[in-house]
């Protein structure tokens, strides 16, 4: 097997606040090939969405990549001058966010802004860019791509204002694409066109996709293989549907026992109790410990990595594997 | 069976608001909307005592202005609802308590700059249900009852997490002892976990207390849990209604079937998945289509759909239908 696309070592990235050091990140390791779905799966302040934006080098004071590594195509993006890590990302690595509206520049048009994201990285001219742009718009979805290209940003409908966001990301064929959130400001309808299109991409391109999201359902139609984040760790990774058919850690037990879809309608759901830990004093043991069915004494000490089979998890006492 | 809650022919319109210098703009030509908005056409629904129906539709399709209208927050442009047949709203005001309301936002929905305490007793204060004297033990009865520490009635809506807050809106809205609840996006905003423990909240008050609820939602999946009937909206009307595991089993409606198709579903198995999206987008409210609002989107759309919209018909099974092709 060849070396893989992006991999990612120890990663810690904290936030050095007034009230103490937020570990947001805390030991993350994963690896991804090229044109492998992973999605990365967790609630609110799990570290999700701050992995993904430590692997394309935009985390903001006072968050900092603290230790780790993250090897990209062979090269170490942590501690990677700035202006090299500009000419990466946007190129190789793109980003997609939850919020396009944020991420279009509401004073250019479409074809101006795709341009212009041609333009940083490559000698186009303006006619072979606006070209560029509009195939890639129609590929993404979007009807009569070329006349929509003099269009800005606030003409465009919330599920079409992400497709272009998408096409942005895809212009200069990157080899990984982090996608945070991409489909939860969406209807369900808008929703399951965008996954299509993703999913089609990531096959037909090669280009390996990381799918960030709260919403195991999406996860589990998509991705190739999925972690779960819980308190700045992963706690649990592998195949997405060995995961979610035999979880070995109880919060994914308990994340799935939490959905409606699991139960009898008009029944209890087996809610998890509590609430997530303050990531400003975390304990040495396992997190999800004060909230956990099967916590005894043993998980005041850091839980065991326990890795086979293309499956991990982190736990004292972990849920039995599937017969 | 009797109906607690009727609505008749709601309706409810927005009229543009046009500024001075959109009329000078208008004037000098410039394109300025003036077309009305037309929100929720025509709706008519019963909810039995003690019934939850929900309320499923995407974006701007009407439910939470359908909600506000039921609520007694908003007054309909046209028709009316009433709770045993007493009109809700009379002269552009709420004349009943016994409809209360909850909103996706508690942080919005709270007053900042009030304590919890204060917030849950005002109302029941206000029309006579607890006397001041006694409204320290009323709040800390309704503390306990929604999950939370009674000590908690001292502090600020911005000293709880989006879970807690959900909580405090669920006992201000029940501490006016209304047989009737909205709920509009109840869950929306929060994680799954807190999701599946308001839910469950939401459940043992609701059998605790009786009540009947109209509960609004986009997920699918938290409605079918929660619901007994179900009404799918589209485009500002209803177009199906009826028993919850009836129509998640068998959706007549194109749109009801096109809905339930594009959910993601929890995939437990390896085998790769067909997303069969709907195809287009949801035409603007302003200039609907005309004849069936879907027939655009629907796959089985013909010459009569273009032309006629079709009413809600009663079907075999009981549920009703907005369809020629159903």
């Amino acid at each position: 097997m060849s070396a893989p696309l992006l991999e990612v070592t120890d990663l810690r990235t904290h936030f050095l606040t007034r009230a103490g050091v937020a570990k947001a990140v805390d030991g993350v390791s994963f690896s991804l090939a090229s044109g492998e779905i992973l999605g990365l799966v967790g609630e609110s302040g799990s570290g999700k969405s701050v992995t993904g934006f430590s692997l394309i080098g935009l985390v903001d004071p006072p968050g900092k990549i603290v230790g780790g590594s993250i090897r990209f195509a062979g090269r170490d993006l942590v501690g990677l001058p700035p202006e090299e890590m500009r000419a990466l990302r946007g190129r190789r690595i793109a980003m997609v966010f939850q919020d396009p509206q944020a991420t279009l520049n509401p004073v250019l048009t479409i074809g101006q802004q795709m341009a212009l994201a041609l333009q940083a990285h490559a000698r186009v001219s303006d006619r072979a860019a606006a070209e560029r742009a509009a195939a890639m718009l129609a590929r993404v979805g979007i009807p009569e791509a070329a006349t929509r290209l003099s269009n800005y940003p606030h003409e465009f409908s919330g599920g079409m204002r992400q497709r272009v966001a998408i096409a942005m990301a895809l212009l200069n064929g990157p080899e990984l694409i982090v996608a945070d959130e991409p489909t939860t400001a969406l209807d369900v309808s808008i929703q399951a066109q965008i996954l299509a299109e993703m999913k089609a991409l990531a096959r037909e391109s090669g280009t390996a996709l990381i799918w960030i999201s709260h919403d195991l359902a999406t996860v589990s139609s998509l991705a190739d293989r999925v972690l779960v984040m819980y308190a700045g760790r992963i706690v649990e990774s592998g195949p997405v549907g060995e995961v979610l058919r035999a979880p070995r850690h109880p919060y994914t037990r308990g994340l799935l026992d939490s959905l409606p879809a699991m139960a009898e309608p008009g029944q209890r759901l087996r809610q998890i109790p509590g609430t997530a830990p303050s990531l400003l004093a975390l304990s040495p043991g396992c997190p999800f410990a004060p909230r956990c069915p099967r916590a005894d004494a043993d998980c005041d000490a850091p839980p065991p990595r326990v890795e086979a089979d293309g499956r991990l998890f982190l736990c004292h006492h972990p849920l039995e594997a599937a017969a | 069976m009797t109906a607690l809650v009727e609505a008749r022919a709601l309706t409810r319109r927005f009229d543009p608001r046009l500024t001075i210098g959109d009329r000078i703009a208008a004037a000098f030509g410039a394109t300025v909307e003036t077309r009305p908005v037309r929100a929720v056409s025509d709706v008519s629904f019963a909810i039995r005592k003690g019934e939850t129906l929900g309320l499923v539709g995407e974006s701007g399709c009407g439910k939470s202005t359908l909600g506000r209208m039921v609520a007694g927050i908003l007054p309909p442009s046209g028709g009316a609802i009433s709770v045993d047949g007493q009109p809700v709203m009379r002269g552009g005001h709420k004349t009943t308590t016994r409809i209360q309301t909850v909103f996706q936002d508690p942080f919005a929905s709270l007053n900042p700059r009030r304590r919890i305490g204060a917030t849950i007793s005002e109302g029941p204060i206000a029309h006579g249900l607890v006397t001041r004297a006694a409204a320290p033990a009323f709040v800390a009865d309704w503390l306990t009852r929604v999950g939370l520490d009674p000590a908690v009635a001292t502090r600020f809506p911005h000293q709880f997490s989006g879970g807690q807050r959900q909580r405090v809106a669920i006992a201000r809205a029940l501490a006016m002892r209304p047989e009737i609840l909205v709920c509009d996006e109840p869950v929306a905003s929060l994680d799954v976990s807190i999701q599946a423990q308001i839910l469950n909240l939401f459940l043992d008050l609701r059998a605790a207390l009786g009540l009947t609820c109209l509960f609004i939602s986009h997920d699918l999946s938290v409605v079918r849990h929660v619901s007994d009937r179900v009404a799918i909206m589209y485009l500002g009307r209803i177009v199906e209604i009826g028993a919850a595991a009836r129509i998640y089993a068998a959706p007549r409606h194109p749109y009801t079937q096109a809905l339930l198709d594009s959910v993601p579903k929890l995939r437990l198995d390896a085998a790769s998945v067909e997303f069969r999206p709907i195809a287009g987008e949801l035409p603007s409210p302003l200039s609907p289509p005309e004849g069936c609002a879907f027939h655009p989107r629907c796959p089985r759309a013909s010459d009569l759909c273009r032309r006629e919209r079709p009413v809600l018909t009663a079907q075999p099974d009981g549920t009703e239908v907005a369809c020629h092709h159903a």
